[in-house]
């Protein structure tokens, strides 16, 4: 028993030791976050002499920080709204329908999700310019949905097989048309799925950085991310600022995260799983 | 009846048509722009183009020797990833897994992390490369984190791992955890039973009844790494000079802050784009055979 319970203490005191690492890097960028720049030159693993809001007040002015708020809130909401609204249709449609246009359809959408964002940035950044959507906050959020649809399509379509058709049937000889038998009946039988999928897309949307920095120019239209990342370029080396902008920007996620925590890891996995 | 199957194609129609029109019009066809501009000398300004057949896939390859460094460093980068993310993530959850009451805990902690946009996350890195890890090192005998962590490129290679992985293990982690709890626990008995050590049942027991969940984490860090941009770009920039330059940033120097070549640019999308496709399904159909049911 003796040698289990050691080996059992090492496991422990491993864990430990990678959790600090984990932890490590917010926890510096906390503390120094209160700091000036000259106390932080002095130590950086002391505590502050003081806790210096100012940092703070300062950077929540510098990156704009309820206008990026709304901003990246209004991205997400719209996107995710969007992509569950029209892939939750579309997923059960093609899910129902067989034969070949179906099937074809299906397999486009699926197809386009092993298409990395990267290869079709530059032809994307043209179309939105032509479309004249770059620039626009709820243009961007329209390319999040066209982006997202394939693989909520994808999840939607596996999990309505697990919904008896007879359900849907019922509802038309009750005098449903199809899309109040698909409001009424199917879609609340989606939740799971729904949920799983406006996890995934929430945290992609809201931590994403290259189609926003692509597509906004206007430093009113900017997400937080964006807004940081400008700072971050202005006031190089200015690391008191810096950091409390970066926590800031942290604080929404981490807030959602504890909320959040179980949800969130159940979507990944199923995610995963389906996927 | 025709009229029926009329019916049956309407509705089709009317239930996919909104999800299909904004996918087709941000998502096929800028696919399909890409490839067909890959073949067109186009810099994106004018209206006319020419054909030039493969020429700009050929010099992609054959003399654009910053494009070819960028290729083997993200290459590089994908297979340490690829190893180091699984890896770590796998032993992490193995060992929580043995903890029953601070599972949750360190389950909370280790995704932390993943929480953090990428981008963030090297901006704060970027904090304990340049001040914190100096300083300590300064301070104590840890002279060895006193390095050059941004500006030597052959230490940088290992900052850009470093918080790819703070960043990423967290995920896998979680999966992995998962597909554990999916082991019956009446196998591991009879491992037991059977006199096998606990590194033995890992082996024989364990992993087999988990290779789903290894092929698939497997191919979100296989694909995640092929696309890596956030990391570099925040930390090093791709610098010094370009010698930390990934595939992606290539790509978005190449179209959008250098010569606006798309054309060329567009070559080397398709270039990055067919290379995820063979390793992916290579990937896939080799992982694939070796899953057991349970």
């Amino acid at each position: 028993m003796t040698i289990r319970k050691t080996t059992s203490f090492f496991v422990l005191l491993f864990l430990l030791a990678a959790a600090i690492i984990a932890v490590f890097p917010i926890y510096m960028a906390v503390l120094n976050s209160f700091k000036t720049q000259e106390e932080m030159f002095r130590s950086v693993l002391a505590l502050p002499s003081r806790l210096h809001w100012e940092n703070y007040s300062q950077a929540f002015h510098k990156i704009h920080m309820l206008n990026s708020t709304v901003n990246t809130v209004t991205i997400s909401a719209i996107g995710i709204g969007g992509i569950l609204f029209t892939a939750s249709l579309a997923g059960y449609k093609l899910s129902r329908t067989g034969g070949k246009l179906s099937n074809a359809i299906f397999f486009l959408f699926v197809a386009s999700m092993l298409v990395p964002f990267h290869s079709i940035m530059i032809p994307l950044s043209r179309m939105a310019k032509n479309l004249s959507v770059q620039g626009s906050t709820y243009g961007l959020a329209l390319i999040y949905i066209g982006l997202g649809v394939n693989m909520a399509i994808f999840l939607y379509h596996g999990f309505v097989k697990s919904i008896p058709r007879e359900l849907e049937e019922s509802a038309q000889i009750d005098g449903c048309n199809e899309f109040q038998s698909f409001f009424r009946i199917i879609f609340p039988l989606l939740l799971p799925i729904t949920v799983t999928i406006a996890i995934l897309d929430f945290l992609w949307i809201w931590n994403d950085f290259l189609l926003p920095l692509l597509m906004l120019t206007d430093v009113d239209r900017y997400t937080l991310i964006l807004s940081t990342n400008m700072l971050f370029g202005e006031y190089n080396k200015e690391w008191s600022l810096i950091l409390a902008a970066l926590v800031l920007t942290a604080i929404p996620v981490v807030v959602i995260y504890a909320f959040f925590q179980k949800f969130i890891m159940e979507g990944i996995t199923e995610g995963a799983v389906k996927g | 009846m025709p009229l029926k199957r009329y019916k049956k194609y309407v509705s089709l129609l009317m239930f996919t048509a909104p999800a299909f029109l904004l996918y087709a019009v941000f998502l096929l066809i800028p696919t399909l722009g890409g490839m067909f501009y890959s073949f067109t000398d186009w810099n994106g300004l004018n209206k006319s183009y020419h054909f030039v057949g493969f020429a700009n896939f050929a010099e992609a390859l054959g003399e654009d020797s910053d494009f070819v460094h960028s290729l083997w460093f993200t290459l590089k980068y994908v297979v340490f990833m690829v190893v180091l993310q699984n890896a770590i993530a796998l032993l992490l959850a193995v060992l929580i897994e043995t903890r029953t009451r601070s599972k949750g805990f360190f389950r909370t902690v280790f995704f932390m992390p993943n929480m953090i946009s990428i981008i963030i996350s090297s901006f704060m890195w970027t904090f304990v490369f340049t001040q914190v890890l100096p300083q300590i090192a300064e301070k104590t005998a840890l002279a060895f984190l006193d390095q050059s962590w941004i500006g030597n490129p052959s230490v940088s290679f290992y900052s850009i791992l470093i918080v790819s992985l703070w960043n990423g293990v967290g995920y896998m982690l979680i999966i992995y955890l998962a597909a554990l709890q999916g082991v019956p626990q009446h196998l591991k008995e009879a491992a037991v039973i059977d006199g096998a050590s606990p590194f033995q049942r890992f082996l024989h027991v364990t992993v087999p009844m988990i290779t789903h969940a290894i092929t698939i984490c497997f191919f979100l860090t296989l694909n995640g790494a092929f696309k890596v941009f956030e990391v570099v770009y925040g930390l090093t920039g791709g610098g010094p000079g370009r010698s930390t330059q990934v595939i992606t940033l290539n790509i978005y120097e190449e179209a959008f802050s250098n010569n606006f070549r798309y054309g060329y640019a567009s070559a080397k999308s398709v270039i990055l784009f067919v290379m995820i496709l063979i390793i992916t399904f290579i990937q896939i159909s080799v992982m694939k055979k070796r899953e057991v049911e349970a």
